[in-house]
């Protein structure tokens, strides 16, 4: 696998823990492989809230958000017959989703390096506690600063902050090692204190 | 000395957002009806059939020329002739 790629291929997840599995998800996805788009239809309505929620986080435009939403569902029909039932759909839905968001974030890289950031616009937010600050507020705040940084580290922090995945759940996620998420989160917050600092700020962050 | 922005408090305030309601089912099923071949025509069929035939028929009449050419004729002697008033 090229270094860094998403991995589709279904990671089984033999942990003693597994999630127990949906029968009313196994049975509308066998039916959906037999060609009944009623099944799939139930499917995407079980499932669009979930995976709108993972995917609000690489785009808050909402035209935009939605077409990552159908995309996901879509190559999930199209790669249908790699999910093997062994883990909830859910979670084969979402690596999906964070493929479909990452590659959102790439080809949208050099768009984003010509937009000016600064943390001037932050001052007047900051003023007051976070705690107090509406939580979409917070959302776009976080969302301007990550997407300063190169779409790799913007997933690693928005999976293990944002999404709150231990490293396991990331590695999982992405198709990466666990010691690739563990040092790409540590690369990514070196670079995230880097632009602070040249702001004359300091990002305080456990 | 630097301000500092408590971005672990300013991150878990964030989690707290709701996305937008999506309703994709429709268009997504619109897509993937589009995207499944159309049923092959009558008229498509049959000329698949005499490409099929047409290619069928070759291989073997080109293999038999070719052993008919070598069998009625001596290829190394006819270039020998063909360039023997060069050499002369």
């Amino acid at each position: 696998m090229r270094h860094g790629a998403i991995n589709l291929a279904f990671a089984v997840d033999r942990t003693k823990n597994a999630p127990a599995l949906d029968e009313a998800d196994l049975e509308d996805a066998r039916d959906s492989l037999e060609g009944d788009s009623e099944a799939y239809r139930r499917l995407v309505e079980r499932h669009q809230a979930y995976v709108g929620q993972i995917l609000w986080r690489f785009s808050r435009d909402r035209q935009v958000h939605e077409e990552l939403v159908q995309d996901v569902f879509v190559e999930a029909y199209l790669n249908l017959n790699s999910y093997r039932e062994e883990a909830p759909f859910a979670h084969w839905l979402a690596r999906i989703a964070t493929r479909v968001g990452y590659r959102y974030w790439k080809q949208t890289k050099r768009q984003r390096r010509r937009e000016n950031f600064s943390f001037k616009d932050w001052d007047q937010l900051l003023a007051e506690p976070s705690e107090r600050m509406d939580p979409s507020q917070a959302a776009a705040l976080v969302h301007e600063l990550l997407a300063q940084l190169p779409p790799r580290d913007r997933l690693v922090l928005t999976l293990r902050y944002l999404q709150e995945l231990d490293v396991a759940e990331a590695a999982r996620r992405t198709g990466w090692s666990k010691t690739m998420v563990k040092v790409q989160t540590w690369r990514a917050l070196k670079k995230l204190q880097k632009i602070a600092a040249r702001a004359g700020k300091e990002i305080s962050l456990s | 000395m630097k301000q500092k922005i408590r971005l672990d408090a300013l991150i878990q305030q964030a989690r707290g957002e709701q996305s937008p309601r999506v309703d994709v089912a429709g268009r997504v099923l619109t897509v993937l009806a589009a995207r499944r071949q159309q049923p092959i025509l009558a008229s498509e069929r049959l000329f698949m059939w005499l490409a099929a035939a047409s290619s069928a028929a070759a291989v073997p009449a080109a293999i038999l020329g070719f052993f008919l050419y070598n069998a009625n004729s001596e290829p190394l002697r006819e270039i020998a002739e063909a360039i023997s008033w060069i050499v002369q």
